[in-house]
């Protein structure tokens, strides 16, 4: 990189100093619910774009720079009043917001979208409390909400949240050993037998490889051993008995997404994925976050290698604050993104020219700034560089343990688990577990299931396209069968179409959570077609269900079903439902001896919306 | 006026005349009866059970979403004579630096600014008021000299931030923090009245939050490989039956998706088969693939009136580049030639249809030390198509001396909400009423962009 520009240098580049002037806020207002604090979704370069890159794509990164470099407004919000040339108005105009949180509006991107318009206005209050355990919760617990899926089977609830879908076999092992015990076993997921998972992963090597063999594996920046990890996490999704585990990894590598594949993350991202994500993905967020914080994808990703004491870069710092941790609600300003990033300089990756092996973290006590910071109640006199990174860690704690930081990963954990609206009363009680647990993540998890707000939410939340092809496969009992690494590529595209390959979102804020981000007819058209994938012919590939056995060889239509419907979405549709999906295979009494018509039913139970809400 | 419902008026009856102060609206009214009737019929059908017989038939003749709430509450929008067509919005994700793209070519303080990346103004191509053209966009330049291109400096709002998120949630909301929960596409479909399932498109993925609310809006990359793999036959129309009637009853934004999805097949199907061969070659890419799926249905005649599409990509914080090459270049070429290509693809239909290119912020006048741009404020808006007052660039505008900029940054000159607000009037024809609601909190001022 060649030597940075040097003129006058701008206000904004200029380390942290006290301001003696307080930041005059925009009068419009805070934070819509001030009440409930996000994560800002930042936007890097396409944010709608939702598809993954062709993996056909030569190498050239796409970079998902972000946010971040200089913010200008120090302090004052400036009113300037206009000496117009060409007419028009002499309107005052004002300046960008000095505290982002002033310039009002949402605080998250899936705040913004789950409360769009009159639809999603109202959420009916239901039932709160805290039982002392998840089973009692369970049986306790009334399901008032309206919905059409069957609300009383609590363990069927269980498996549509905390799994990638649920199966016959396993709503038969909760419901004979009962919530607890198969909650209690999920948390230990290492006590899981996992062979079928195990052996889908095992196709894909490049997955289990540290950097630098995928180096000398590949060709340089191409990414071929990204994809594979997206498809092996794929088949994990799918096939592992670690469900759970294998829906908080995915929970957590959107919070902390790093694209994948994306820039920078072509030989350092599998490691991504497994040393911070999968490692701390049931552990301790401030693990996670420390971690998150030393990795070469990270601070490839978020451009932090780049910022230095004499050239700073704002990207870290400012998605640290934003999105890592306690979100623009928390009223941080655009002087503490500065200091944030300041602090953060010294993180660099090693390059092709060392010292030391290309793609590895190395702190360079030469670039960190030093100098006395404040932010969000953390202070230090940061006088030593050598010191530098224990002062970011220090840093990085602080944060991670705000209360800021509990109430926005609260909030996300009952976006994902509860509702697009999540009652507060569980936020309240999650953010609480959060802080008294040390940041450790299995006593929300606990808390969570023995809240009667998580048993209350049946049917409240729409599968989005990744969450509909994993449980489409898991209840056809799809099993992989002759060429893995070729089913799992059709798996992989037929997610990559619908615009939600796993860990592929381009921007650092992750996929969004709520069903309103996801209403499209190209996204249900992709869905309706993997269905009839799904059931189609696989030529060696997977084993595909046969129709019939599906539904347990019932001949005439009437039946047939009732028992697809059964079997698929364990309960029977409305009459008129049901009506329409006889009247698709003749008639009451008519045989079933059609194969096309034995296969679209199939797929049109799992079109429907039985099947699209969980 | 009359109350009694006509359930099949034929859209030349002359009791049409009736229904609206025009015999246009009257139209309009009478499409949004029979379709209202239609959705009657099918959930009568619906709750007393039914057999085979292709209730459906109206459904996909007429076209319209029957479940959307647009119908529901139909209000005719009785604009100005001829305010039809399609308003097209390009978001920019990211933040264009308007600096490079319409620049004031004489001010000698953004060469001092940037030294390494500022364009030369020997290479701009003339524009108006001492604004030039980057020479990427020689495309537009042609629209230019036809009167069909024009554009504003310096356009914000207030309450903007410089997160990508904040800014880009609060532009597509309306420009404010306040109030508005849906976007204001959302707001402009509610008074725009009734329509066709197309009335409303997100080409791409995802509906971008300009157009989410209770209005369904269609998401979808285009006709090309929009279908459902069911053949066509007998088969396919006993699935899309199935289909329709499974999101019968079913009280969930879902159900309006699921209409939308199948109406939708129902017309691109037809608009595959009279296809006419391709007018022009777009670049490679996906904006490309997308305008030219958006050009083909504009003058496919479904009643498109709103369109957006995203373009990402503008983040440059590091090596902007240069006339040599770089990403702003590279960005740029790209931008030119496919809007330049979207526009001749419509050849005569440019008339009708006016297209806005908007991003969330502009960039620091300044360099930053790695010779990109860092967040800015004021950004610069490039409107083309018919209906443009063409020839000059519009909006209010001082120059780049440090004191007159807001700590270094493009101050907000101009209100995106005039922008948008004269664009909508002028394309759309909504009214003062309706523009204070898309608006909520704002008095439009007139910029003069649209003619």
């Amino acid at each position: 990189m060649s030597e940075p520009v040097r003129g006058a240098e701008p206000a904004w580049a200029r380390p942290p100093e006290r301001h003696a002037d307080a930041d005059t806020e925009p009068v419009s207002g805070a934070v819509r619910r001030p009440g409930t604090v996000g994560a800002v979704g930042l936007l890097a370069d396409d944010p709608a774009e939702l598809s993954p890159p062709a993996a056909t794509i030569a190498g050239l990164p796409r970079r998902a720079v972000l946010a971040g470099a200089a913010a200008a407004g120090v302090g004052v919000a400036a009113v300037v009043a206009s000496r117009t040339i060409g007419g028009g108005t002499s309107e005052p105009t004002r300046a960008a917001a000095s505290k982002p949180a002033a310039a009002g509006g949402f605080g998250t991107r899936d705040e913004s979208y789950a409360n769009a318009g009159r639809i999603s206005a109202t959420v009916e209050p239901g039932p709160t409390l805290l039982y002392p355990t998840a089973g009692e919760a369970a049986a306790a617990t009334q399901v008032v909400v309206p919905t059409i899926l069957d609300t009383s089977r609590p363990a069927l609830h269980l498996l549509r949240r905390a799994t990638f879908g649920p199966t016959p076999e396993e709503l038969a092992e909760v419901e004979a050993g009962g919530v607890d015990a198969w909650i209690a076993r999920q948390l230990d997921p290492a006590s899981i037998p996992d062979d079928e998972a195990d052996r889908v992963w095992g196709a894909f090597p490049l997955a289990s490889a540290d950097p630098a063999t995928i180096r000398a594996s590949i060709e340089r920046d191409k990414w071929d051993a990204a994809l594979d990890f997206g498809k092996a996490t794929l088949g994990r999704q799918i096939w592992s008995r670690r469900q759970l585990f294998e829906v908080m990894v995915d929970f957590w590598a959107n919070h902390l997404n790093v694209a994948t594949p994306g820039p920078g993350s072509w030989d350092v991202g599998a490691s991504y994925h497994r040393d911070v994500i999968r490692r701390h993905a049931l552990g301790s967020f401030t693990d996670m976050l420390l971690a998150s914080a030393r990795h070469p994808a990270m601070l490839r990703f978020l451009t932090a290698e780049q910022s230095t004491k004499d050239s700073v870069n704002e990207n870290y710092g400012r998605e640290l604050l934003e999105l890592h941790t306690v979100g623009v609600a928390a009223g941080y300003t655009e002087d503490d993104v500065r200091t944030s990033a300041y602090l953060l300089t010294g993180r660099t990756v090693v390059g092709e020219r060392g010292p030391g092996e290309e793609g590895t973290f190395r702190y360079d006590p030469g670039k960190h700034w030093v100098g006395p910071v404040s932010i969000l109640g953390f202070s230090d006199p940061n006088a030593s560089a050598d010191a530098g990174l224990d002062v970011g860690d220090a840093y990085l704690r602080h944060l991670a343990g705000h209360p800021a930081t509990a109430a926005t990963i609260a909030r996300k954990l009952a976006v994902r688990f509860v509702a697009d609206i999540p009652p507060p009363t569980l936020v309240d009680r999650l953010t609480t577990a959060y802080v008294e647990g040390g940041t450790a993540i299995q006593p929300m998890l606990d808390v969570l299931f023995r809240s009667a707000e998580f048993w209350a939410a049946v049917g409240q939340k729409t599968r989005r396209p990744l969450e509909n092809l994993t449980a489409s496969t898991r209840i056809l009992g799809v099993r992989p069968a002759g060429d893995v690494r070729q089913s799992m590529q059709s798996l992989y595209n037929v997610t990559g179409k619908a615009g939600h390959a796993p860990i592929a979102w381009p921007a650092p804020n992750g996929y969004p959570d709520v069903g309103a981000a996801w209403r499209s007819a190209g996204g249900i058209l992709e869905s309706w077609n993997s269905h009839r994938m799904l059931v189609g012919d696989w030529q060696d590939q997977l084993t595909t269900p046969d129709p019939r056995e599906l539904a347990s060889g019932a001949t005439t239509a009437g039946g047939f079903v009732d028992n697809l419907c059964a079997r698929l979405t364990f309960q029977g549709f409305q009459p008129p439902h049901r009506d329409a999906l006889v009247a698709f295979l003749g008639s009451e009494s008519a045989r079933v001896d059609r194969d096309d018509l034995a296969g679209g039913a199939v797929a049109l139970v799992l079109d429907s919306p039985y099947f699209a809400l969980r | 006026m009359d109350d009694r419902r006509p359930t099949s008026l034929h859209p030349e009856c002359p009791d049409v005349a009736r229904l609206g102060p025009t015999p246009a609206d009257g139209a309009v009214r009478a499409l949004a009866e029979r379709v209202a009737a239609d959705a009657e019929t099918r959930t009568d059908v619906w709750r007393h059970g039914f057999s085979r017989r292709r209730f459906l038939a109206g459904l996909g003749a007429t076209g319209v979403a029957a479940l959307g709430s647009q119908l529901v509450t139909a209000r005719a929008s009785y604009g100005q004579p001829g305010a039809t067509g399609t308003l097209v919005v390009v978001f920019l994700r990211g933040g264009l630096d308007g600096l490079s793209a319409i620049v004031p070519a004489g001010d000698p303080h953004l060469a001092a600014a940037r030294p390494r990346i500022a364009v030369p103004a020997g290479a701009l191509l003339p524009l108006d008021r001492g604004f030039g053209l980057h020479p990427a966009l020689a495309p537009l330049h042609q629209l230019w000299a036809r009167g069909q291109f024009t554009a504003v400096p310096a356009v914000s709002t207030p309450d903007l931030s410089r997160s990508h998120f904040q800014a880009q949630d609060c532009l597509e909301r309306g420009g404010s923090s306040t109030g508005a929960t849906e976007g204001w596409l959302d707001r402009v479909l509610d008074h725009l009245g009734p329509g066709t399932t197309f009335r409303s498109l997100a080409v791409g993925n995802t509906t971008p939050r300009s157009l989410v609310g209770d209005q369904a809006a269609l998401a979808f990359r285009g006709v090309e490989g929009f279908k459902l793999g069911v053949g066509e036959g007998e088969f396919a129309i006993r699935t899309a039956q199935a289909l329709a009637s499974l999101y019968t009853g079913l009280d969930h934004p879902m159900a309006v998706d699921a209409a939308m999805t199948l109406d939708g097949l129902a017309i691109t199907a037809r608009v595959a088969a009279t296809d006419a061969p391709p007018g022009v070659a777009y670049p490679d890419g996906q904006l490309g693939d997308r305008l030219g799926e958006l050009a083909r249905l504009i003058k496919s005649d479904v009643g498109v009136r709103v369109a957006c599409v995203d373009v990402g990509g503008w983040d440059m914080h590091t090596n902007l580049g240069t006339l040599d090459g770089g990403a702003m270049k590279q960005q740029l070429t790209s931008l030119g030639s496919t809007l330049g290509a979207f526009a001749q693809d419509l050849g005569p239909r440019l008339d009708q249809v006016t297209v806005v290119v908007m991003t969330e912020f502009g960039r620091r006048v300044e360099q930053n030390a790695n010779a990109g741009t860092d967040h800015g404020h004021g950004a610069a808006v490039m409107l083309l198509g018919g209906g443009l007052a063409g020839g000059t660039i519009h909006g209010n505008w001082q120059d780049l001396a440090p004191d007159a900029l807001d700590h270094g940054d493009v101050p907000g000159w101009n209100d995106y909400r005039d922008v948008l607000s004269e664009v909508v009037a002028g394309r759309l024809g909504l009214g003062a009423d309706a523009l204070a609601a898309v608006f909520p909190d704002h008095r439009a001022q007139p910029v003069g962009v649209m003619a």
